[in-house]
C-alpha cells in the first residue's frame, strides 16, 4: 500500500515537470501550474526522502551527454550575460574544460548561484558536499548525467 | 555564555543558497529582484569578515531573516498579480533575464 | 543521498506555511484514495495529486490564485469621472479626449501588448506611496494571527506582550531620527500629525501668541491645517520660495515676530523632492524661541535626519512612505524643552495624552519594523536609489525642451519632477497607462488645477502642467528604469508631433511674439 502512494507521488513529479515544460498554452494555465506546483512541491517534500528508496534502483540516466553538455553551457551563458561581474560577463567561451573560478571568474558564492541555476534547469538537488566539489562545467554535467533526477 | 563558534563554509554557502532559491520564488517582480540584489550584496559585503563572534551572529540573524524570506516567497505565491510591462510572462524566458 | 537537505530550523519554518499544514491533515485520506488516482495519469493536471485528495485544497484547484488588475478599465473609468466632474473650460478636456481618441490608435502600437510581457504598469509613483516590504508583512502577520492582545491591558499576558512590541517599535521610529521612544506619539498617519501640530500648537498658546509662518510649498494638510487657524484668529504669514524651491533664510527670521508661536516648514518636498535647509531653520527658531515643526513624511528615513542636531520641535512622520502599513505615522513631540500642545481627541489618555484612542498594534509594529528597515538599510538604499535617479535624469533631460524642477543640489534622489514643452501633462499620463506617474500630489491630481508648489517656484501654468513626478524607491528596478526613458522619449515625441505649438518651435516661431485670440 505505501508502496503505492510513493510511486504515485513521484511518478506525477514527473509529469508535473513534464507538463510545465511541454508548455500549457494558455496564460492562466501556465500560470496556475506555476503556481501550485510550488505548493505540490512543498508538500512533496517530506516525502521525498522514503520516496527515493523506491525509485533509485529502477530509473536509469534518462539524459544523454551531449544534451546535458548543451543545456548546461546555455544555462552559464544565460547566466553570464546577465552578470555585472565583467570577467563574467565576457565570457563567450564555455565548454567542459571550463574552470568556474579560474576560467569564468566566479566566487564561491557566484558558483552556488550558477548551480542554483543548473539545479532549476534540470529540476535536481544538488547536495552541498556534492556542490562543494563541482569546480568544473566537465564535473558537473557528468554528476547531472549521472543523477537518475534529472530531466 | 560560551564563545562563539563561527559558521564553517559549507554552512554560509548552504545558507546562501537558501536565500537565492526563496528570492527566486517570489511571484512579485521587484520583491524578486530586491531580494536577489539584497542576499547578493549582504553575503559578498560580509565574506571578507573573520572575527568569529561577529560571523556567528550575522549567521544567526540571516537565519531569521531566512525563515521570514520562505514565508514571505510563500505569501507572494499566493496572492499574484498581472505581470509587470517589463517582465517575460514565460517562466522559461524569465530564467535567462533573471540572472545578475 | 537525501533529496531536500533540510535544516531542522528550515523545516520547522516550512511547517508554518499552510499548504504544508492542509497537506499533513490530509495524508490519511490520501491512502485511502491514492488507487483512484493512478488511472488518471494523463491528465496534466495531476500535479496536484496528493491536493486534490483534499476537500479543502480541491476547491483551490478550480480557483485561480492570480488577483487580476484590470488596468485599462480602470485607467477608462477615471478618465469618464474626471471628464465628467471637469470644472475646466470646455476646451481642455475636450483636447484631452481628442488625444485620447487621436492618440489610441499609435499608442496601442507604443503600448506592449502580445509580446510576451505582462501587462501591469511599472510603480513610478514612490511620493504617493510605496509598496509594502514584505518583511514588514511577516511582523504584522504575527499581530493579525496570534498576538490580539490590547497593548493597554495590564491585567494579563496577552496585554503584557503587545505592549512590549509596541514600545519596540516606539524604539525604532525614535532611533532614526535621534529621538528618545518616549518622544514618539502614534497617530493615524502625517495628515493627523500635522494637524495636531498646527491646530494644538497654536490653540495651546492663544492666549499669548497669534502667529503662525509656514510656507507655500507645503502639503496640503499643512496649508489647510493653517488656513483654518485664521479663522481662529491666528494670523498666518505664508514664505515664498525662489526658482529651486528653497525658502531664503533671511525672510524667514525678517518673519518671526514676538507673537510668532510655530514655524512649519517640510523637510522634502512631495512633488519635487527639494530638501530645505533644516539645520538653518532650527537655528533660526532656536535663537528666536520660537517652535520649529517639520512634516518630514517625504524626508523620513530617507534623508539624514537628527532633532537634536538640527533643533527640530515637532517632526511629522507617515509609515506608508517608508514600504510601511497604510494608516499609521508618528509625531516626534521634543520633551525637553517640552512642547505643549492641546490634543485634537479627548478620551482615555493614550500616548501621553496627546492622541487618546487605543493603538492598532499590527499598524504600529509595521512601522517599527518598516522604520528599522530604513535604519538598517539607509546606505544601500541610498545608493540604489542615486543610481538609478541620476541614469533617469540623465536619460530624461537628454530629450529637447526638458527641465528637470526645483533644486538640483539639495534634492532627495528619489523624486525627480520633469517638465516636457510643448506637451500636456495629463496627456503624456494618458498616454503612459504603462507607467503608474503623477503630476504632482495624489490629493490634487484628482483636479486638473495645475501644481501650486510649481507655481510657487515660477513656472507658468503651461509648464506647470506639463510636469511629471517620477518616484524611485528600494524596489525599483534598473530594467524599470530603462523602460520609463525609452516609453517617455517615445511618447514625449509622439506628443509633440500632434501639437501645433511644436510645429512652430520647429519652424523657429518665437511663441511669446504671437498673439492669441480669447475664446
Amino acid at each position: 500500500m505505501l508502496r503505492t502512494i510513493f510511486c504515485t507521488a513521484s511518478r506525477s513529479n514527473v509529469i508535473m515537470t513534464k507538463a510545465r515544460t511541454r508548455a500549457a498554452s494558455t496564460l492562466v494555465s501556465r500560470r496556475f501550474i506555476m503556481a501550485m506546483n510550488s505548493n505540490t512541491q512543498s508538500i512533496m517534500r517530506p516525502m521525498a526522502v522514503s520516496m527515493r528508496f523506491y525509485s533509485a534502483d529502477t530509473a536509469a540516466p534518462k539524459l544523454n551527454k551531449d544534451e546535458v553538455t548543451r543545456r548546461v553551457v546555455d544555462v552559464i551563458k544565460a547566466f553570464s550575460k546577465g552578470s555585472t561581474n565583467p570577467t563574467v560577463a565576457g565570457t563567450t567561451d564555455v565548454n567542459a574544460d571550463t574552470l568556474f573560478h579560474k576560467d569564468l571568474g566566479l566566487d564561491s558564492l557566484d558558483t552556488v548561484e550558477l548551480l542554483v541555476a543548473v539545479e532549476e534547469e534540470f529540476d535536481i538537488e544538488i547536495p552541498d558536499k556534492v556542490a562543494d566539489e563541482l569546480k568544473s562545467v566537465g564535473e558537473t554535467i557528468d554528476y547531472i548525467v549521472s543523477n537518475a533526477d534529472a530531466n | 555564555m560560551t564563545a562563539a563558534i563561527a559558521p564553517t563554509r559549507r554552512q554560509v554557502l548552504s545558507l546562501y543558497k537558501q536565500f537565492i532559491k526563496n528570492a527566486n520564488q517570489f511571484n512579485n517582480f521587484n520583491f524578486r529582484e530586491y531580494f536577489l540584489r539584497k542576499s547578493r550584496a549582504s553575503f559578498k559585503q560580509n565574506s571578507t569578515i573573520q572575527d568569529a563572534e561577529k560571523l556567528s551572529k550575522l549567521y544567526q540573524d540571516a537565519k531569521n531573516d531566512l525563515s521570514a524570506l520562505k514565508r514571505q516567497s510563500v505569501i507572494s505565491q499566493m496572492y499574484t498579480f498581472d505581470k509587470l510591462v517589463v517582465e517575460p510572462v514565460d517562466k522559461e524566458e524569465r530564467k535567462d533575464i533573471n540572472k545578475h | 543521498m537525501l533529496r531536500y537537505t533540510a535544516t531542522p530550523f528550515l523545516r520547522l519554518s516550512s511547517s508554518s506555511c499552510a499548504a504544508s499544514l492542509a497537506s499533513r491533515r490530509t495524508l490519511p485520506s490520501l491512502v485511502s484514495r491514492s488507487n483512484i488516482i493512478i488511472p488518471n495519469t494523463k491528465n496534466k493536471r495531476l500535479y496536484s495529486a496528493v491536493a486534490a485528495t483534499s476537500p479543502a485544497v480541491k476547491v483551490a484547484k478550480d480557483i485561480s490564485l492570480e488577483t487580476h488588475t484590470d488596468t485599462q478599465r480602470a485607467a477608462k473609468e477615471t478618465q469618464e469621472a474626471r471628464s465628467a466632474a471637469a470644472t475646466t473650460p470646455l476646451s481642455k478636456s475636450s483636447i484631452i479626449d481628442e488625444i485620447d481618441t487621436s492618440g489610441t490608435t499609435a499608442l496601442n502600437a507604443a503600448y506592449q501588448e502580445n509580446t510576451g510581457f505582462g501587462t501591469r504598469p511599472i510603480y513610478m509613483d514612490m511620493q504617493a506611496t510605496t509598496p509594502t516590504d514584505p518583511r514588514v508583512l511577516d511582523t504584522m502577520l504575527k499581530f493579525l494571527t496570534g498576538l490580539y492582545g490590547n497593548p493597554h491591558s495590564n491585567t494579563h499576558s496577552y496585554g503584557w506582550e503587545t505592549h512590549k512590541e509596541v514600545e519596540d517599535a516606539r524604539d525604532h521610529v525614535a532611533k532614526l531620527i535621534g529621538a528618545n521612544a518616549k518622544e514618539i506619539i502614534f497617530t493615524s498617519g502625517a495628515t493627523e500629525s500635522n494637524n495636531m501640530v498646527i491646530k494644538g500648537v497654536s490653540r495651546f498658546y492663544k492666549n499669548t501668541k497669534k502667529h503662525i509662518i509656514t510656507t507655500r510649498t507645503e502639503h496640503k494638510c499643512v496649508l489647510e491645517a493653517a488656513r483654518a487657524m485664521i479663522n481662529e484668529g491666528f494670523e498666518v504669514t505664508f514664505l515664498n520660495v525662489d526658482e529651486q524651491g528653497l525658502i531664503n533664510l533671511k525672510e524667514l527670521e525678517d518673519a518671526i515676530r514676538p507673537d510668532t508661536c510655530l514655524v512649519s516648514v517640510m523637510a522634502v518636498n512631495n512633488e519635487i523632492g527639494v530638501i530645505q535647509p533644516l539645520k538653518e531653520i532650527g537655528n533660526i527658531c532656536k535663537k528666536k524661541k520660537v517652535y520649529f515643526h517639520t512634516d518630514a513624511a517625504q524626508a523620513y528615513g530617507k534623508i539624514k535626519l537628527d532633532v537634536n542636531d538640527m533643533n527640530i520641535d515637532l517632526l511629522s512622520i507617515s509609515s506608508h512612505k517608508i514600504y510601511g502599513p497604510m494608516g499609521i505615522g508618528g509625531l516626534y513631540v521634543r520633551r525637553r524643552p517640552r512642547v505643549r500642545l492641546e490634543p485634537l481627541l479627548s478620551g482615555g489618555g493614550q500616548e501621553r495624552g496627546l492622541r487618546s484612542g487605543t493603538l492598532a498594534p499590527p499598524l504600529v509594529a509595521g512601522f517599527g519594523r518598516a522604520a528599522k528597515l530604513m535604519y538598517d538599510e539607509f546606505e544601500s538604499d541610498h545608493e540604489h536609489i542615486k543610481r538609478l535617479s541620476d541614469k533617469l535624469v540623465k536619460g530624461l533631460l537628454a530629450l529637447d525642451h526638458t527641465n528637470l524642477n526645483g533644486s538640483a543640489d539639495h534634492r532627495y534622489p528619489g523624486c525627480v519632477n520633469v517638465s516636457f514643452a510643448y506637451v500636456e501633462g495629463e496627456s503624456l499620463l494618458m498616454a503612459l497607462r504603462d507607467i503608474a506617474l503623477s503630476s504632482g500630489s495624489a490629493c490634487t491630481s484628482a483636479s486638473l488645477e495645475p501644481s501650486y508648489v510649481l507655481h510657487a517656484l515660477g513656472r507658468d501654468d503651461v509648464l506647470a502642467h506639463s510636469s511629471i513626478r517620477f518616484g524611485i524607491g528600494r524596489f525599483t528596478t534598473e530594467k524599470e528604469v530603462d523602460y520609463v526613458i525609452k516609453a517617455i522619449s517615445e511618447r514625449v515625441q509622439f506628443l509633440r508631433n500632434l501639437s501645433p505649438l511644436w510645429e512652430m518651435v520647429q519652424e523657429g516661431i518665437d511663441l511669446d511674439s504671437i498673439e492669441w485670440s480669447g475664446h
